[in-house]
């Protein structure tokens, strides 16, 4: 969320991600950092150590997604 | 008084709404009324309104009189208050990367080691269980510094704080240094304080790692097997100083009893970090083996420490078997890296009443 926070603020397209668990500090550190509304997609928990299969299939079932964020910010 | 002011019927009804917020680390504690804080504030010798920092994850500022606050409610006695600010303002080093650190799902806390004459002062433990239970100093302050974390800085379980178990230690582990039985010039010493000097010095780590060994005083080999036993511990193959790149600091606790074997044998304290470093190591191809995904840095054997002076080595607790190492977590931006403060004992001044 910080990475995302950082690249957001020098006006890059930004998505972050964030798996499902750890929804609630990622909406933390965006509200202590300043900038609630940083675009973000949530993800299923877990995502690491998944295979690289479920991986692909992840990232076609959000791309749509991600793609949209990142045209709306 | 700054800040919202909570009320409630009595103390009991305080306490519950303390908790309701949020506000404890779960236990009960000592009602933070304005009378009682602005008594901690006096016990500091300095203003209310002066800020020691920024504590993150919130970036919530430490006042003199929020750390007060948390000295108050973690039982604190205001001969404790010197040591509790001088640990406050250490986290708020920007290089502990309290930030990260609070934010981690590894079980790390903040290690606070008392040395010089702030031990003395404040009635701090380095001998029998000094991690606890039973002592005030020791407990209240590593306390104080918890609430602090959670109460200023925002680090709430589960929300900002994701430690995946938490940890004992994340409750208080604060404890001095054992200068009377130690071999060893002062921890702090290696800091650049003087002997004898008030300073505290902060290092977030797991919790204790027992070493057992017994040694026969006429063993040549003691002292050699002694280092082995405690490099073995450091670079322990599920820990994170093993597979991160060794960047970080570890402590290592060595008891009276131990550290007189490797003062016997003409260990001071630069010999012994560098033979630990040296012997903390593992084979490449088996940490990958193990946790191939996690390993990080360059070399075959991986060392688990690669600077010898990030071993922090200490000497408290009881003569015996056991010394302990604290393993660390060494991530963030500076790498889990020690920290250290002076404790500034001339400010504070008699209380009235205190006895």
């Amino acid at each position: 969320m910080r990475d995302g926070i950082a690249l957001a603020r020098q006006g890059r397209p930004t998505v972050a991600f964030v798996t499902a668990k750890f929804r609630p500090q990622g909406e933390f550190v965006a509200r202590a950092e300043g900038m609630p509304e940083v675009p973000q997609v949530i993800l299923p928990h877990p995502v690491a150590g998944i295979g690289a299969a479920a991986m692909a299939d992840l990232a076609r079932t959000i791309a749509a997604e991600v793609v949209l964020r990142l045209r709306e910010g | 008084m700054s800040g919202a002011m909570l009320e409630a019927a009595d103390e009991m009804a305080a306490q519950e709404a303390l908790h309701a917020l949020g506000c404890t680390d779960g236990l009960p504690v000592i009602v933070p009324t304005a009378g009682r804080v602005a008594r901690m504030v006096l016990a500091s010798g300095l203003d209310g309104d002066i800020e020691l920092g920024t504590m993150g994850p919130g970036h919530g500022v430490a006042t003199i009189e929020k750390v007060a606050c948390a000295a108050v409610m973690a039982g604190c006695l205001p001969d404790h208050m010197p040591v509790v600010v001088a640990a406050v303002r250490a986290v708020c080093d920007p290089v502990f990367d309290l930030t990260e650190m609070q934010a981690t799902t590894h079980c790390i806390a903040p290690l606070v080691v008392v040395n010089g004459s702030a031990r003395l002062a404040g009635g701090y433990a380095g001998g029998f269980g000094l991690m606890g239970p039973g002592h005030r100093a020791n407990l209240c302050t590593g306390r104080a510094l918890r609430l602090a974390m959670m109460n200023i800085g925002s680090a709430r379980p589960g929300e900002s704080d994701m430690a995946i178990h938490g940890s004992p230690a994340k409750l208080s582990l604060c404890f001095a240094e054992d200068e009377e039985n130690s071999p060893f010039p002062p921890l702090s010493t290696t800091f650049g304080h003087a002997p004898g000097a008030a300073a505290v010095t902060v290092l977030g780590v797991e919790g204790p790692h027992s070493v057992l060994f017994s040694g026969d005083a006429g063993d040549p080999a003691a002292a050699e097997a002694l280092l082995d036993l405690i490099a073995a511990v450091i670079a322990n193959r599920g820990s994170n100083n093993s597979y991160l790149g060794g960047h970080a600091a570890v402590a290592v606790v060595l008891n009276p009893e131990h550290a007189a074997v490797l003062a016997r044998h003409d260990y001071d304290r630069a010999r012994i970090q560098q033979a630990l470093a040296a012997r903390a190591v593992t084979p490449r191809g088996e940490l990958a083996r193990l946790n191939g995904k996690m390993l990080q840095g360059e070399g075959d054997p991986v060392p688990a420490v690669r600077d010898p002076a990030n071993i922090l080595l200490l000497v408290a607790g009881a003569p015996g078997l056991y010394s302990v190492v604290m393993p660390s977590w060494c991530a963030g931006p500076h790498g889990n890296v020690a920290v250290h403060a002076a404790v500034e004992l001339d400010q504070a001044c008699e209380l009235p009443g205190a006895g």
